[in-house]
């Protein structure tokens, strides 16, 4: 396979990148143990690293719920405007009264991605875990089980699967034309363009910081003229791309938050779905 | 209905209209690879789309 269709497979890419022109080859993992074969690829940097930033995460809300006093602390406050976030602006929005049975994973959900989007924009790391399209999988197929199986337990999987397959009105004529659209958008298009939204976002925003600060870099270090570019020319736009390069980053860090919520605003949306009367 | 879920029922409508064109687009396609001909393709993806647009009314057109 080659070109774009060749990204929503998660597969391992072959051979080592020189990082310049940035491409969809500058997201292949590294093992972190070469020496040891092919067997310990799997133990690879991005992999570590979504590892680690599921510790963060457990070690910051542990950190964040010790020691709880009546009268906050810094760090108590900063902790519970985390939580009410979630709690309050997506979980009790979207799922009534009930929402407290989702709300760990809910929060987990939005940390966990959050913190991994971060990697993209700090140092340490400089990758998002989610332009590579397997972890975002992953999330998504979390959530498939979760929104399912809760919905499956509420009404019986018969009931369950008349209810996600058959609106309400539909004479039945129709339905031969019908049942198959609701089973594809809702067990394969929903789940799987939620893992499409978060992968594009960070792939196409880590390749434009690439191609921005790489760019940037080759042309500052340009020593002879190019055709009519003089070498001042050259630099100089290299040195004025390196700036913008620093609004590229900060428009990556709302991107980052923005993609965490709406992934866990998403899920909470299907779980909803799956428990409603009728929609 | 509140603003998140606005903007779930905004990517549902999406998600019918996909997958209305990817199911029946999809049938086309396969019908036209069967059959050596090139006509069932387009009549696949105009039924998808109708399919998905009445799905669309079917479910939100009440309000």
């Amino acid at each position: 396979m080659s070109g774009l269709s060749s990204l929503l497979v998660p597969m391992e890419g072959e051979g080592d990148h020189s990082g310049w022109p940035p491409s969809a080859e500058s997201f292949n993992s590294r093992p972190l143990f070469p020496e040891l074969g092919p067997n310990f690829a799997w133990l690879n940097n991005h992999m570590a690293q979504a590892v680690i930033g599921a510790l963060i995460v457990i070690g910051v809300w542990l950190w964040l719920a010790r020691r709880h006093s009546v009268v906050p602390g810094k760090r108590q406050f900063f902790g519970e405007q985390a939580y009410n976030l979630v709690r309050n602006s997506v979980a009790r929005d979207a799922l009534g009264p009930d929402f407290r049975k989702y709300l760990p994973y809910l929060l987990a959900l939005f940390s966990f991605i959050l913190v991994n989007n971060l990697f993209g924009e700090l140092f340490v790391f400089m990758f998002p875990t989610f332009s590579k399209i397997g972890y975002a999988y992953g999330l998504a197929l979390c959530t498939f089980i979760l929104y399912n199986a809760v919905g499956i337990k509420k009404w019986g999987f018969a009931h369950y699967m008349r209810k996600m397959t058959l609106p309400e009105g539909v004479p039945w004529p129709l339905w031969f034309l019908i049942i198959p659209l609701e089973f594809l958008s809702n067990f394969i298009v929903r789940p799987f363009t939620l893992a499409l939204r978060l992968f594009a976002n960070l792939f196409a925003g880590h390749l434009v910081v690439l191609v921005f600060v790489l760019g940037s870099t080759l042309l500052m270090s340009m020593s002879e003229p190019i055709g009519q570019f003089s070498v001042g020319l050259m630099k100089t736009a290299g040195a004025v791309g390196i700036v913008f390069s620093f609004a590229i980053f900060a428009l990556e860090l709302l991107i980052a938050f923005i993609q965490a919520y709406i992934f866990t605003v998403l899920t909470a949306q299907y779980v909803a779905s799956s428990l409603a009367e009728d929609h | 209905m509140n603003e998140q879920g606005n903007a779930d029922q905004g990517l549902r409508i999406i998600s019918y209209l996909i997958s209305g064109l990817v199911f029946y687009g999809g049938l086309g396609w396969l019908a036209d690879h069967l059959l050596s001909t090139a006509f069932w393709l387009p009549i696949g993806l105009i039924l998808g789309t109708v399919a998905g647009i009445y799905l669309v009314i079917k479910r939100y057109g009440r309000a």
